[in-house]
Formats: structure tokens, sequence, C-alpha cells
């Protein structure tokens, strides 16, 4: 219920700040983002940092901007700002769904991209949208040096990550669109708003007669963690909006190809009736995303 | 005595809560926020297994740790204070009462027993050392089927008895066993010679209502007054007399508050419970205050668990659809029964007892047995008892009617009590009521003909739209004919109303709320028998040291018994001013010549004959000069209402669901309830009571159960696993009345609350089954989820194919 | 182990020494004797009771440290009213019986009263959405609608 003692904690300003203080900070130190999932690991006992390096000063890691190359999502920028992003909606439109249903709008208010990619929480939500959409990752470590990774390479199993240590996320990055790419996610969940029992997030690019040239799949929810299905998006390749039963093979397709569990809330026949079902209509939405570009 | 115009008012009217001002700007007094000087802290050390002998406790690195003032484990304890059971938390009824002490001695009997205690001056300090506690266990076999648990040579959870066997008995036939063996043959009969009997195995899952706030207790001692304890609880002075009793601390010196705020209980605050004995002695033996706020986690571990039962219910019917008799073996699984009051098996015993309902079944078998098992010990939570019954009757009613091709509310009025007052098979009275109004009503406002219309074209169109119903005939309290077997206390209902100075009154009360209101509906009530206003009426409650005994805020007694005892204690000093005033005014009147409105005693022969209430009260209080022969000075009065009649309130629940048959998931559409609460005190307190309970039904039915693994281990002790509906998952309840007066009440009504969650159970799983109907699909277990329709429906699909 | 934090509270300025540990909910209740805000679960933060806001946004205090709340300004619902006026979201709470127990009051009225500004025309089915990291088991939500319903259009 309370936390372990914590001998000391930080609160940088920069980047360079952030990455000396972790270092300093020694090896139970820890970055604090947000805080939404760490601080139930915290007062658990899940985890006891020795010294929090808390992010919220480092204004450099905050906000979506975009250029010639595409979007940059700042680490630290939260699921409200996301939520309301007209930036991202259409082709990255997944992660608008996404951030718009984490939790309750007190944890929006608070949770970020980026401590929640960092957490890589086995039933989150933006890890498995950031899959979906193909975004990338940069993390800095202390010698400046800065690597990119994409989602694929960046989420590892449950709780884990590429990152090391002494690196910091700072952004999470995303391509310039191409035309007409569209995106969605959906969960369902017992409760409203619920850690999902399965998720699904689409990404569909089409030619001008709306027929898929390229095509992303991820699931959250699954007890592997965030993962994509290339079966699934095999098969969406080709597909139009209007072929319902092809789109319907294709997560035929992922729900036979992926570790699927049972647990309290679902057994895996039911797990993957979800995967199906959810799939169809995020398919359809993200395919009319492609279309409307919105 | 008759009302007055102006008194009525106070009656029936949307009197905003006295309560909320307090409550919206922070200033409430919750058990969290009561802070002593040099307050400690305890936490427990809870067992990390189900069923496991204690090899060894080592507590001295949590001794070492800085902050820290005591440690304690369960051999230690069992020689500073009595074990449990007390008789006075024993209910008069034959059933095994097992041994034990706040914290476990020799072996763990449940996932979340406590096993230690730590006391800290620091909340933070005092976790930490908990965490240093190291208990060795051997593990042992976890008990956790109750089937299995009901066998001979199972593993037993309490070496003290023969078996599992809590309590086993007939609710039907009589006290002796040849009477009902005789009763059992005559109901076989009947069966034997029906026209349609249903049978069906009805599965309630473990769930229960979980408060906001969980409990706590704030314990002191002092040298010569005694202890005093604050105490999240619905019955102070029952606390009072066990803490007394099982610490032989002399009653007098005993005093128990329950905090002037509490954050909900709806029968979780009820029982005696082990943690609070702990405290108070931690606080005696320490002579320094001691507090424990029990955390989320501890609530769903160790409380808060009910409704765990298997019902094999069989209906005989006529080919009409009248119900000749009523057969059910039911088994409920207690857990491992430590908890003073209610034992585990209290509520299942009142849930059978309340089985038939409002339906009049003459001919009626019930037998009930219930398991020890290593889980925690099922405790109180609205609709105690009844909830499972409630669905297992209301959908074995349902079957019924489709198997004969009527419409289920057909069968259901048909088989309604309609003469009053009526006793079930099982020993239970039924006041006064008009059952057939209340469904009626409902029919008519959810407009079932045309919800028919709109299924059929739904239908065609692919979609799956259901209507249930479900009913439940709850009582209002208890009296104490029934209260003295059931749970060794008295039923009556207690207020002391005493007028002061100014002619302000106050009453108090020895129960106390958790949120129903009560300073509220107190403060209407007195204001309607003296004519004066609400702002005037102050209500002292929950305290030991000044009120009469009360006998908890249980069971929808307010409204019925709390209530009455306060109109009653008004009318007497009523009475006396009347008595005065006449004597003062040298006219020759009976009390009931004079009128009190508006602040105003009035003699209604000559109304120029009047004087204020508080020039009176003063008169009578401060100058009790000349008053007339044989009259006391004061004003003040303790009544005790004890009913003539045990009451109940009837309702009927509609629910209207459209199911997704490719996945399960269903949506309520529409939620409504018909309610006879008799003559309201304020509509809105009972109208919140009504939905506030309907959606507890609905979250219990659909969202929330308790999880054990195949080893004992609880997995929901956590708000993230333990699923409460948020207000996205529930419909808006609309609450419909077709009251009935009660006439053994002096303001006629009907105390309503606690019941409300049966009939929700029977009108969802109705709605679901009704919706699937062309698919065959029948729900006979709870709780109601996606997966599980969904599970039915393929199941239903390939049996046809 | 210790850190010195300056945090307002309702416009009124706290300096303290406090545990890194401390969780902010217990430096309001404890430190600051601010005993309105309520806790209602152990670690999972999914009841809400705690809801305060910091710099005007709704959020857990259960679910931060007090060192995170340095230098920023915290609301309690012991700020709600105004000069001894009630807010409008206390008043219609009051009107339509949207409180029982209370426990969960103060946390509701704190998120609501952020919910109202983003949004002050909002639908039934909006404000239950708003209403998702508040848990209430007494009123079953109705007259809690109602009553920000109701707020809402007194604000307007």
């Amino acid at each position: 219920m309370y936390p372990s003692v914590i001998d000391n904690y930080v609160r940088p300003k920069s980047v360079d700040e952030a990455i000396a203080a972790i270092v300093d900070g020694g090896e139970d130190a820890m970055f604090i983002a947000g805080g939404m999932s760490l601080m139930q690991a915290i007062k658990s006992r899940l985890v006891s940092p020795s010294c929090l390096v808390d992010l919220q000063d480092v204004s450099e890691i905050k906000g979506i901007s975009s250029d010639d190359t595409g979007l940059r999502i700042g680490a630290m920028t939260r699921y409200r700002e996301m939520a309301n992003a007209d930036k991202l909606r259409g082709a990255y439109g997944a992660l608008v769904d996404a951030a718009a249903h984490v939790g309750d709008r007190q944890v929006r208010n608070r949770g970020t991209i980026g401590g929640s990619l960092c957490w890589n929480y086995i039933a989150a939500c933006t890890p498995a949208a950031c899959l979906g959409i193909g975004a990338s990752v940069e993390l800095v470590s202390r010698t400046g040096a800065k690597r990119t990774l994409v989602a694929d390479d960046f989420l590892g199993s449950p709780l884990e990550t590429a990152r090391e240590d002494n690196e910091i996320l700072v952004a999470v990055t995303l391509p310039t669109p191409e035309p007409n790419t569209g995106s969605a996610y959906k969960k369902w969940g017992l409760v409203a708003d619920a850690l999902p029992v399965v998720g699904v997030a689409v990404l569909v690019q089409t030619d001008a007669a709306g027929i898929c040239l390229r095509a992303r799949v991820a699931f959250s929810g699954l007890g592997d963690g965030p993962c994509r299905s290339a079966a699934a998006e095999q098969v969406l390749i080709g597909a139009r909006a209007d072929e319902t039963s092809k789109i319907g093979e294709a997560f035929e397709a992922a729900a036979a190809e992926l570790e699927v569990q049972a647990d309290m809330w679902a057994d895996e026949d039911y797990r993957r009736l979800l995967m199906r079902e959810l799939g169809k209509e995020v398919t359809a939405t993200a395919f009319n995303r492609a279309e409307t570009g919105s | 005595m008759t009302d007055t115009e102006a008194g009525k008012g106070w009656l029936g009217r949307k009197l905003k809560r006295k309560e909320d001002y307090r409550l919206t700007t922070g200033k409430g007094n919750f058990i969290g926020d009561i802070q002593l000087p040099g307050m400690l802290h305890l936490v427990f050390v809870r067992s990390l297994h189900a069923h496991a002998k204690i090899v060894n406790i080592d507590t001295s690195a949590a001794e070492e740790l800085k902050g820290v003032v005591a440690v304690i484990a369960g051999k230690q304890l069992a020689e500073e204070i009595l074990l449990m059971p007390q008789p006075i938390v024993v209910p008069n009824i034959p059933a095994n009462h097992p041994t034990f002490g706040p914290l476990a001695i020799g072996k763990v009997k449940f996932h979340g027993e406590p096993v230690a205690a730590i006391v800290a001056r620091d909340k933070y300090v005092a976790e930490d050392a908990a965490e240093l506690v190291m208990v060795d266990y051997e593990m042992l076999p976890y008990v956790g089927d109750m089937e299995a648990a009901l066998a001979p040579d199972a593993t037993r959870v309490h070496e003290q008895f023969d078996d599992n066997i809590q309590y086993e008995s007939s609710l039907t036939g009589g006290e002796e066993i040849a009477d009902q063996e005789a009763n059992d043959v005559r109901v076989a009969k009947i069966f034997e010679e029906a026209d349609l009997v249903v049978k069906r195995r009805y599965r309630c899952h473990r769930c229960g209502v979980t408060p906001m706030e969980p409990r706590g207790v704030v314990a002191d001692w002092d040298h010569a007054e005694g202890l005093s304890a604050w105490i999240t609880t619905q019955r102070p002075h029952i606390d009072r007399l066990a803490l007394s009793d099982i610490l032989s601390i002399p009653a007098e010196q005993v005093r128990v508050m329950a905090p002037r705020d509490q954050g909900g209980a709806f029968g979780t605050k009820a029982p005696f419970y082990r943690e609070p004995i702990l405290i108070c002695h931690m606080a005696r033996k320490l002579g320094r205050p001691v507090r424990w706020i029990e955390s989320r986690e501890e609530h769903l571990m160790s409380i808060s668990q009910e409704r765990d039962q298997i019902h094999d219910l069989e209906i005989a019917a006529r080919s009409d659809g009248r119900i000749l008799a009523l057969r059910d073996r039911i088994i409920a699984d207690g857990g491992d029964g430590c908890e003073g009051v209610y034992w585990g098996y209290l509520m299942p015993f009142l849930g059978a007892v309340l089985l038939p309902s409002g339906y009049d079944i003459p001919n009626c078998d019930i037998k009930l047995k219930v398991a020890f098992t290593n889980k925690a010990v099922l405790s109180p939570a609205r609709s105690f008892g009844s909830y499972p019954a409630r669905f297992a009757m209301e959908r074995a009613m349902h079957t019924v009617a489709r198997e004969l091709g009527l419409e289920p509310t057909a069968v259901q009025r048909m088989n309604l009590v309609t003469e009053f007052p009526y006793t079930t098979a099982t020993g239970f009275n039924y006041d006064s009521g008009n059952f057939i109004k209340v469904l009626d009503n409902l029919v008519e406002k959810i407009d079932l003909t045309g919800f028919r219309r709109e299924q059929e074209e739904a239908r065609k169109q692919g979609r799956y739209l259901g209507i249930g119903f479900g009913l439940g005939a709850e009582a209002s309290g208890m009296a104490s004919e029934v209260l003295v077997q059931m749970e060794n206390q008295p039923g009556y209902g207690a207020a002391m109303v005493r007028v002061d100075p100014r002619g302000k009154v106050q009453v108090c009360d020895g129960d106390c709320s958790q949120g129903q209101g009560h300073e509220t509906t107190v403060a209407q009530v007195v204001a309607h028998e003296m004519g004066i206003s609400p702002d005037d009426v102050k209500h002292s409650q929950g305290d030991t040291d000044n009120t009469p005994f009360g006998c908890g805020t249980i069971g929808a007694r307010a409204g019925s018994y709390k209530l009455s005892a306060v109109a009653q204690a008004c009318r007497h000093i009523k009475e006396k001013m009347s008595r005065i005033a006449a004597h003062d005014f040298s006219v020759s009147a009976k009390p009931e010549d004079f009128d009190f409105i508006d602040g105003e005693i009035i003699y209604r022969k000559d109304t120029n004959i009047r004087t204020t209430f508080a020039e009176l009260a003063y008169r009578i209080v401060m100058t009790p000069l000349d008053l007339p022969e044989g009259e006391e000075a004061g004003l003040e009065h303790t009544a005790y209402f004890e009913a003539a009649m045990p009451m109940i309130c009837f309702a009927a629940h509609a629910a209207i669901v459209e199911v997704d048959a490719t996945t399960g998931q269903f949506e309520i559409k529409r939620y409504m309830t018909s309610e006879d609460m008799g003559r309201v005190i304020n509509p809105q307190i009972v109208d919140g009571q009504i939905t506030g309970g309907v959606v507890q039904g609905i979250s219990n039915c659909i969202f929330e159960e308790f999880v054990y693994d195949d080893t004992g281990q609880q997995l929901t002790s956590t708000l993230e696993n333990y699923k409460l509906a948020t207000a996205a998952d529930v419909p808006h309840v609309e609450v419909t009345h077709a009251p009935t007066p009660c006439p053994y009440t002096p303001l006629g009504s009907r105390g309503i609350g606690e019941g409300v969650p049966g009939p929700v159970p029977g009108a969802l799983s109705n709605a679901v089954t009704d919706a699937l109907e062309p698919l065959g699909v029948e729900i006979t277990e709870l709780p109601l989820r996606p997966n599980v329709i969904w599970k039915l429906i393929q199941q239903n699909r390939q049996a046809a194919e | 182990m210790y850190k010195d934090v300056t945090i307002t509270i309702n416009g009124e300025e706290y300096q303290e020494h406090i545990p890194v540990r401390l969780l902010l909910v217990d430096f309001i209740r404890d430190v600051a004797g601010l005993t309105g805000t309520h806790v209602g679960c152990t670690y999972e933060g999914v009841c809400g009771a705690c809801t305060i806001q910091i710099d005007s946004e709704a959020v857990k205090s259960c679910l931060m440290l007090a060192v995170q709340a340095d230098g920023h300004e915290v609301a309690t619902v012991e700020g709600l009213a105004q000069d001894g006026k009630l807010h409008p979201l206390q008043e219609e709470f009051n009107e339509h019986h949207a409180l029982q127990c209370g426990y969960c009051t103060p946390g509701i009225l704190m998120n609501a009263e952020e919910f109202l500004k983003e949004n002050p025309d909002p639908s039934e089915d909006e404000i239950r959405e708003a209403l998702i990291g508040n848990l209430c088991r007494c009123t079953g939500y109705v007259n809690i609608v109602t009553a920000i319903k109701s707020a809402a259009e007194k604000m307007a």
C-alpha cells in the first residue's frame, strides 16, 4: 500500500541532466514519467527504486510536432494530448483511439506515451497501437549517442524492452503518412475502458481504387505481450473494405498463428473470437479512414 | 392522534439531505479522519496460503526496526485474551461455531487470514516491518470445492469438528425429523402427480457488496474510563458487549462509537469481526491509541464475499401455470466460518427461508447444507443470502412458464400471495401488501405488450431482444421474534427524543448511518410529529455511551422500526405537552385537541388559545412550577417499537436487453423497478436506495466475482481484478411506485433498501434467456458474462447441427 | 530519504520537509490535514476517491508522490466553495441526491469540475464516460449523472 523507502528524488530539466541523474542514481534508480503504472508497482512493492528521476520538467520531450520526415511525439506527451491530436487522425488514428480509452480521464491527464512504452505492460493499449502503426522510438544515452528502433525491436516480452538502464526514451516517431492510409484500434474488456482482454490495431494503405497495398496488424492482451500477425497482414494485402469474408479470414489466420492464453476473463476460444470480431470492426474503420483521411 | 395538514407536509417530501453540506465540502468525519495524539498504526501480516500449518513465526527483524512498538502473533495473543465464539455473538441455531482468535493459531485456513500484527509509530514503517516477519508454513491440502468438502473423508478445515458440515437442516416440515420426513413424502407425491416438473441446477458465484470505504478501528485506553473505540460498524451496541466479553473488560468500561460518517456498508460492517478485537486489545496493552485502517486488498481478501450457493431446485406445476410444490437442495460454501454474529452460514440460512419469495407455495421441501472450506468466510451483503435464492427461483419460474408456452409474468402473477397476513412454508411472515398491483404496474409501465411486438420485428431482422422479470418479497427489518433466534439480539426499534428548553429536538439513536440519510429522515419524522422545522432537529447516533440500545442498521429496518420508535417517542412527548398546555390554559382538553403546527401548539376548539412549541418547552423544562398533579418535569422519552407483524416490502424488476449473438455481449437497454415501500418519508432517499441497490445487483451479476485458483490463492484482491461497474457500464435505472401503506407501523412506512439487489439476477438472466430463446440458450449460472453466453450459443448450435 | 517541498493547496502554501516516499494523498490528508480527499483502494488507483486537481487537471493523488507535486498548485474539495458560496456542482449534488455515504463524492466533484470546463454541455453518455475513474457504490450513478448535467446547465 505504501512505497518502500526511496532514498532520493531528482527532477532534471533536460535530457542530458536526466541521463546524468539516472547514472548517478545507481543501479536501482528509475525514471518516472506520468507514473500511472509505475506508482502501482511501487506501492505494491513490486519494485523498490532507490532513486526516482522525475521527467516532468524535461520540456524538450513533450508535445507533438511534425516536419518533412514525419511526426514526432515527445515521450512525455500525455494520453489526453494524443486523444485530441488532429495531427494523428487518419493514418495514425489507432494511437488516438488507444489514448482516448486508456484507464480513465484522471489517468489520461498524467499518463504518457513514453512511460507506457517503457513499462510495456502485458495488456497495455499504447504499445500495441504503436506496433500497429509502425512507430519507431528514439533512445538517447550518456554518450550522446542516439539510436532509433522500430517498435517491433523495442518492445520485448511483457515488462521488457530494448531500452538500456541508462538510456532515455525521448520520442516516438512516425513517418509522414503515405496517401490513403488509415489506422484504428479497439479493445474489449469486461468493464468500460479497462485493460483489454484483447485489443486490435490495424493500419491499411490502399491504392486509389481502395485496394490494400500495405497492412499492419497488432494485438494487445495476449500472453506474449503486444505482437503483430504476419499471417493476417498477408491476407489483408489485396483486400478491399467490402471484402468482409477475406478480412474475416485475415483474423482467422491471426487467431491460428498467435499464442492465445486463457485466464479468468476469457478462455482461448473467446479470445480468438474477440481477435476476429474486433479485427473486422477495426479494419473497417481503418479502411474508412484511409479513404476519407480522417 | 390525527395528522395536521401542515404536519403532513414533511412526510413524503423530497427534503434535501442535511448530511450533504459537510460531505460535499470535505468536512465529513470518517474513521480515517480520526486523529488522536500519539496514535500508533497497526498492520496485519496475512497468510500467503489457503491451508497450511504454521511451523514458525520469526518476528525478530520486525521488532528491531526503528519505529516499531510491538509485534504480536497468534499463540501469544491467545494467552492474553479469550477466543471466539463468545455467546453474545452466537445465534440460537444449531450449527458448528469454530474456535478462533484474531490471529491464526497453529494453522491458517484461508489466503489472507491474519497471522501476526505490527504496531508502529508510522504506517509506512509498519508496512516495512510487516515485510520482515518470516513465517514458515507446511502446506496442507486445500479444501476449495463445497461439494467435495462435504464428503465424510474430506480434509477437515477445523479439526475440532468431525467433518466440514457447518450447518445442515430442513427449512420446511417443522422442527421434528419425523414431521419433516412426512412433509418430504407429501411433497414428493405432488411431484409425482404434477403435469410439469422443472428441475435445474442453479449456481450463484461468490461476490459481494464492497463499500468504497473499507473497515477501520481507532481504539484508546484510559486507566479509569476504560476502552473507547471508534469502529466502522452497523451495530455499535453489539460490538460493545462482544468486546467487553472477549477482552474481559466490564461493559460499563467499554464505549463504542460509530464515526459520524461511514463510507457505505451494505452488510459488510454488521458482523463482529476479529480485527477490532486485536486493535482494542493492543490499545489497552500498550496504553496508547492504536489505529487500523483496512486496505482494499485486505477487504477483498477477507470480507465482502457472499452469495456462493448451489441450488438443485425443482418445481411441480399444473398445466395452467399454478405452482403446486417446490423442492430445493441448497449447498453453500461458507468459507472458514470464523466471524461473529453470522459465522458464514447465516446468509444461506436466511436465503433458504426467503426462497419462496412472494409466491404462494404451501408445499415446499427445502434443505440446506453449509460447508466449511479454505476460503474467506461468507459475510453479509445486501440481499443477504437471498440473491442466489431469487436467481434460482425466478429463473425456474420463467422456465416453467416457457415450458408451458405461457408469458412468464402471467405465471408469476397467478402464483403471487394475495391474502395477508401470510406465512410461508418456511415460517416467514408477510404483514401486508398488494403484490399483484406492484407487478401489474411494472408490466404496464414497461409496456410488455408493445415490447413483444418490437421483439418479434427484431427477430425477423436477426436481432435478439429480450425481456426478463424478477420479483422479491424482502424483509423490512426483523422483529425480536426472528432476531433473538437468528442473531441472539433484539429486533425492536429504539429512539430517545429530547426537547430542549429552546424547543429544539435531539434524537439519540443507537444505530448508525452509512449513507442512508437517517439524519434527514429522522428530522422529517420529528418535524411531522411535532410541527417544527427539520432544521430544529438534531440527530445523534452510534455512541453507546448516550444512546438507547440499538439493534443495528441492518436489514432495511430504519424505515419500519427506528422511525416508528421516533414517531412513538414524539407522540408520547406531545401528549405530555398537551396535558400541560390544557392545564396552563385551564381548558378541559384531551391531548388530541391540540394541533402542533408550524412551531405552534393550538387548541383546536378555540384557535385563539395557542402557544409556541419553544415557549411551552421552556416552561416545562425550565419553570416546572404549577405542573398538573402527578406530572414530572422534563421533556424526553425513549420509545421502543416492536412489530406486531413482521413487515416486508415487495418489488418487481424488469430488464430489456439486446444480445449480440456473435459475441455474447449484451446491452441493458432498459431497467425498471416497481416498488411497494409503504408510505414514503423521503422519496428521493428511497429512490436512491433502489437505483443504488439495482446497480449493485447488476454489478454482482455481470462484473464481480471472487476467484480462487486450484491452490486457494485468491486472485481478485484488487479493484483491477474484482471489477465494479462504472457509470459507463450500467443503464439509467427507472424507478416506479405502487405503494400499499403498512398498517402495522405508526407512519405506514416500510423499511427498504437491503433487499433491492435480490430481483436483479432473475430479471437480467431471464432477459438474456428470453432474447436467446430462438437459439435455445438457458442461463443457469452466474456471473452472466459474454464469454459464457457465447459458449452456450456455440453449444446449442453444435447440438442443433 | 527526505526532501523539502513547497506545495500550494487551495491557494495556501505548505513548505514541508517530507519523506520521498510519502504519497501525495497522505501529504494532503496527514500533513495539510485536509481529510476531504479519501482513499478507497490499496495500490491500484482504480476507485478515484482520492481525485484532486493539479494545476487545474484532475488526477488521482494516491498514484503520485508528494515530491512530484513540489512547485505545483493542488486543489481539493475543501477549496471548491468560494467565499462561502457553494460551487454549482455541490449545490446540484445536494438538490438531486447525488450522494449517499459521500465517500466517493469529493473525488467525483474534483473530476467533474474539470470535466465541465472541458465540456460545458455534455450528454448523459459523455458524463458517464467521464466518470469511469470514479467508482460509487451507493447511488447507482443515476443521480450523479443528473446532478452533473444540471450543474452544467446552471453554469452555462
